[in-house]
């Protein structure tokens, strides 16, 4: 592939990725908001005659991104998110003009008409050419619409799900998600949360939330991560937060979540997770070492207590798991509840098979 | 000529020539070639040609599970283009032409299937493959030889048809480290295996496989010991069939499942042969087709997308 990253995009695009790689983005919803943006900044600044240049440039630009923060998912979702969108632009203008009716897929194999070299055929005037460049721009727009009230959408559903004087459970307090879904639910109804600590990582953001909720009259309680399997048989339900969810219905959360779950499994406790579409990727996660960040491991022992230290072979901190998606009931999404074996369906609307790989 | 066409025979024969087709494929290149003898001049008789060619097959050849597939198949496609569309001229004109067409379009879903499947297998990987499977043998061989990834099979002996020493023969000679082990060795070594590959003769409605037979216990057992079981295959080999349990196939299909039960309850050997069972869709982490990996539960809906539209 030609180099389609000109002087002028990468000055555009550098400071994002070098933010990126120092990790002075966090948090999903900031790093899709900030990828969006700079997409559309891209799509303005762009040259192309042919919107499959653009396409071309994108998954470049796409590459860039998702390898500046390889373990985010996110950034790769946005993009493809994108993409998605500019070929169904491509595709509704092409329908118009030849009206073939759509083939499902499995009929592939026996279909006689060859589509497969329209790209060259592709030739557009400038006038269609700076109508599709704003198309896709307000595409992105709603595209930033959607991922900034993402919690409106799954807040709507607490009120179905909690009932009065339940016991919730969350082992991810560094869920804005999950804070803004309970705290909606409080308004009708009343129950307990507990918390846990999320040893080393997320003790004081542990805090923050417990304190939080307790700011919005919830009943809440901060339990230690060890005691998980021992409040389980009181818990009515499990609610996760989750940092990308794959298509096969898995999802990456915060370390200590697997262990929950597989507590959650053995008392037959209902675990819902709760994500925004942004968070769905089309990807398949095929080795789990992959996908997990490793953190600081001075928090899990800490480094001035030099004598164990010295006797300590190795101490790694896992700051994600993945949860398997047997041990997952329910997504709650902005756009409705699914079973994760239906997650794919979910992914196949919204993303194009041909983004799957950037590169 | 018209009237000595054997619908069987050429299906026969497409197998014998090339050792890469697999049934529902021939199947539909035998009915394509019947259009291309016969002529039909109109669309009923096309239809009725179609039908009861499809019957001729399928209850002459055992094991017709996928040939029952590629031939449901394209009945729907003959179907849906003559209603739908009206141009049945046309659609005639094109699958009479277009013959080698499907054949070279069902050897490249093979390997979309393959290029698929190609990121499940890592360095440093242990493979338990069951029995001889083209797509996991293409799967494996383009891992090798493609993308240079050292891994390790062990294959199953695949009794009664002792089709997992051919496969590991083949595998050899692409230069990857096999092992043949014996079907009842496999709760021995799963603990050593990282992944299951097997291939299918069909896929059921509700994600289930109908496999040489084994594959279910591996299932099982794969389940047990938390390993993932993959299945590796082509589209086309999708059924409309919802088998309950593993021996639960419909009756023509399971008698010729006991096939060779007779002669062999009358020799010493005692030994009854199964060759097909069902493993159903709860044993099955993800079917690697050529429209993506998908779950099992993806399969009845694109069943649906064919049949009720």
């Amino acid at each position: 592939m030609p180099n389609t990253v000109t002087g002028e995009i990468r000055s555009i695009i550098d400071p994002v990725v070098s933010s990126l790689k120092r990790h002075q983005i966090e948090g999903d919803k900031d790093i899709a908001l900030a990828i969006s943006h700079l997409l559309m900044k891209v799509i303005s600044a762009a040259r192309w005659t042919n919107p499959y240049d653009l396409i071309d440039l994108i998954r470049e630009v796409g590459t860039i991104l998702s390898s500046a923060y390889p373990r985010k998912i996110i950034t790769g979702n946005v993009v493809r998110r994108v993409l998605a969108l500019i070929r169904d632009e491509i595709e509704t203008e092409h329908n118009e003009n030849a009206n073939t009716p759509m083939m499902s897929s499995m009929f592939s194999l026996l279909s006689t008409s060859n589509n497969e070299n329209h790209k060259e055929l592709h030739k557009q005037s400038k006038k269609q050419m700076s109508d599709l460049r704003s198309i896709i721009i307000q595409g992105i727009r709603d595209l930033v619409d959607e991922i900034s009230n993402v919690n409106d959408g799954i807040e709507t559903m607490s009120v179905d799900l909690i009932h009065d004087n339940e016991i919730l459970l969350t082992p991810t307090p560094t869920s804005d998600t999950v804070l803004q879904f309970l705290i909606k639910a409080r308004a009708k109804r009343k129950f307990t949360v507990l918390v846990t600590e999320s040893f080393p990582n997320y003790i004081k953001e542990a805090q923050n939330f417990a304190k939080k909720l307790a700011e919005h009259k919830i009943e809440t309680i901060l339990v230690p991560d060890s005691t998980v399997y021992a409040v389980m048989s009181r818990v009515g339900k499990v609610i996760i937060g989750s940092s990308a969810v794959f298509a096969n219905g898995g999802c990456m959360s915060n370390s200590g979540v697997s262990h929950v779950v597989e507590c959650a499994k053995e008392h037959r406790t209902p675990v819902f997770a709760l994500a925004g579409l942004y968070k769905l990727s089309p990807l398949y996660p095929f080795t789990r070492d992959d996908l997990i960040e490793v953190g600081n491991s001075g928090k899990a022992l800490n480094y001035d207590d030099f004598k164990l230290v010295d006797n300590v072979e190795l101490v790694t901190n896992a700051l994600d798991d993945y949860i398997s998606p047997d041990y997952i009931d329910i997504y709650i999404t902005n756009v409705g509840g699914f079973a994760p074996s239906f997650i794919y369906r979910i992914v196949l609307d919204n993303y194009k098979t041909e983004d799957n790989t950037l590169e | 000529m018209s009237q000595a066409f054997d619908i069987k025979e050429t299906y026969l024969k497409f197998l014998e020539e090339d050792k890469d087709l697999t049934m529902p494929i021939a199947a539909i290149e035998s009915l394509v070639i019947m259009l291309r003898v016969k002529q039909p001049s109109t669309s009923s008789e096309l239809i009725n040609l179609v039908k009861s060619n499809i019957d001729t097959l399928k209850t002459s050849i055992p094991n017709a599970i996928s040939l029952s597939a590629g031939c449901d198949l394209f009945m729907r496609f003959v179907l849906r283009n003559t209603n739908l569309y009206s141009d049945w001229e046309s659609c005639k004109k094109n699958l009479v032409e277009n013959g080698e067409l499907f054949v070279r379009r069902a050897k490249e879903s093979r390997n979309k299937s393959a290029e698929y499947g190609l990121p499940f297998i890592r360095d440093d990987d242990t493979i338990l493959v069951h029995s001889f499977s083209r797509v996991v043998y293409t799967l494996l061989k383009r891992a090798r030889t493609e993308k240079m990834v050292r891994f390790r099979v062990i294959v199953t002996e695949s009794r009664p048809t002792g089709l997992g020493y051919f496969m590991a023969k083949k595998l050899r000679e692409a230069d990857i480290p096999v092992e043949v082990i014996v079907d009842n060795a496999v709760g021995y070594v799963i603990h050593n295996v990282d992944k299951i590959l097997v291939g299918a003769e069909g896929v059921a409605e509700s994600g289930g496989i109908i496999n040489h037979i084994g594959s279910y216990q591996i299932g099982c057992l794969a389940k047990v010991n938390n390993k993932p079981f993959y299945v590796v295959t082509e589209s086309h080999k999708f059924v409309r069939l919802f088998p309950l349990a593993p021996n639960d196939l419909p009756g023509s299909i399971n008698r010729l499942i006991k096939e060779g039960t007779e002669e062999e309850k009358d020799s010493e050997s005692m030994l009854s042969t199964h060759k097909l069972d069902f493993t159903s869709h709860e044993y099955i982490t993800a079917l690697i087709t050529d429209l993506g990996v998908l779950t099992p539960s993806a399969v009845s809906e694109e069943l649906i997308k064919v049949w009720y539209d």
